[in-house]
C-alpha cells in the first residue's frame, strides 16, 4: 500500500512509472528485446545447421534426399516462427496456443507421402533440425553461464 | 488393402495421435499458465520467461508430433498394406 503511494508520489500523472522513477514499459521493451534476440538466434542456428547437414546428405545419399531434407528444415523454421509468434501473443492478444502449426506439419507429411518425389524420413528428420538448434543454443548458453 | 488391416490402421492412427496429445497437452497448459502468472508478477522478466516458454513448448510439442507422424504414416503410407 505504502509502495503504491510512493509510486504515485513520484509521478502521479504516469501510472507506468515505478518506485525508482524508471518507466516500466521501457523495461518490458528491453526484456522483450531479449526474446526477439532468442528467436533470431534460433532461426539463424537452424539455417546454419541446415546448410551444414545438406552437403553430407548430398554426398552420402543423393541430391533428391538432400533437397527433401532442406524442404523439411524450411518447414521447421516456419514452424518455429509460428510458435514464437504464438508465445509472444500469449496472455496479451490470445489466451490459448493455436494449432495451425500442427496443421502445417500434417500438410507437409501428407504431401511427402502422396508425392512420389518426396520421402517421409528425410523430410521429417529435416523438420527436426529446429530441435538440434535448440539443443545447440542451450549448450551454448549453459557453457557461457559456467564461464 | 485387407479390410482388417485397414480398420486396424485407422484405429491405431486415432489412438496414436489421441494418446500422444494427452501428456503434452497437460504439460503445455501448465507451463503456459505458470509463465503468464510469472509475467504478471514480474513484468520486467517478460522476455526471459517467454524465451524459456518457447524452448519448453518446442520440446513438448514434438512429443505430439511423433504421434502425429505415426498416425499420418499409417493413414497415407501404410507399410502393412
Amino acid at each position: 500500500m505504502s509502495q503504491s503511494n510512493q509510486s504515485l508520489a513520484n509521478n502521479p500523472a504516469d501510472p507506468t512509472t515505478n518506485v525508482d522513477g524508471i518507466d516500466s514499459s521501457t523495461t518490458e521493451n528491453n526484456s522483450m528485446e531479449e526474446y526477439y534476440q532468442l528467436q533470431k538466434t534460433l532461426r539463424i542456428v537452424t539455417l546454419c545447421l541446415m546448410v551444414i547437414i545438406f552437403f553430407p546428405v548430398w554426398i552420402f545419399y543423393s541430391l533428391n534426399t538432400a533437397l527433401n531434407y532442406v524442404l523439411g528444415a524450411s518447414v521447421g523454421v516456419v514452424y518455429l516462427r509460428m510458435l514464437g509468434t504464438d508465445v509472444e501473443k500469449l496472455g496479451k492478444e490470445k489466451s490459448s496456443l493455436g494449432s495451425r502449426r500442427l496443421g502445417l506439419f500434417a500438410l507437409m507429411i501428407i504431401v511427402a507421402t502422396q508425392w512420389q518425389q518426396l520421402n517421409v524420413l528425410p523430410v521429417f528428420l529435416g523438420f527436426l533440425t529446429y530441435k538440434a538448434a535448440i539443443v545447440v543454443y542451450t549448450i551454448q548458453s549453459f557453457t557461457s553461464i559456467r564461464e | 488393402m485387407d479390410p482388417i488391416i485397414a480398420s486396424a490402421s485407422v484405429i491405431a492412427a486415432a489412438l496414436a495421435v489421441g494418446l500422444a496429445a494427452i501428456g503434452p497437452g497437460i504439460g503445455q497448459g501448465n507451463a503456459s499458465g505458470q509463465a503468464v502468472a510469472g509475467i504478471a508478477r514480474q513484468p520486467e522478466a517478460e522476455g526471459k520467461i517467454r524465451g524459456t516458454l518457447l524452448l519448453t513448448l518446442a520440446f513438448m510439442e514434438s512429443l505430439t508430433i511423433y504421434g502425429l507422424v505415426i498416425s499420418l504414416v499409417l493413414l497415407f503410407a501404410n507399410p502393412f498394406s
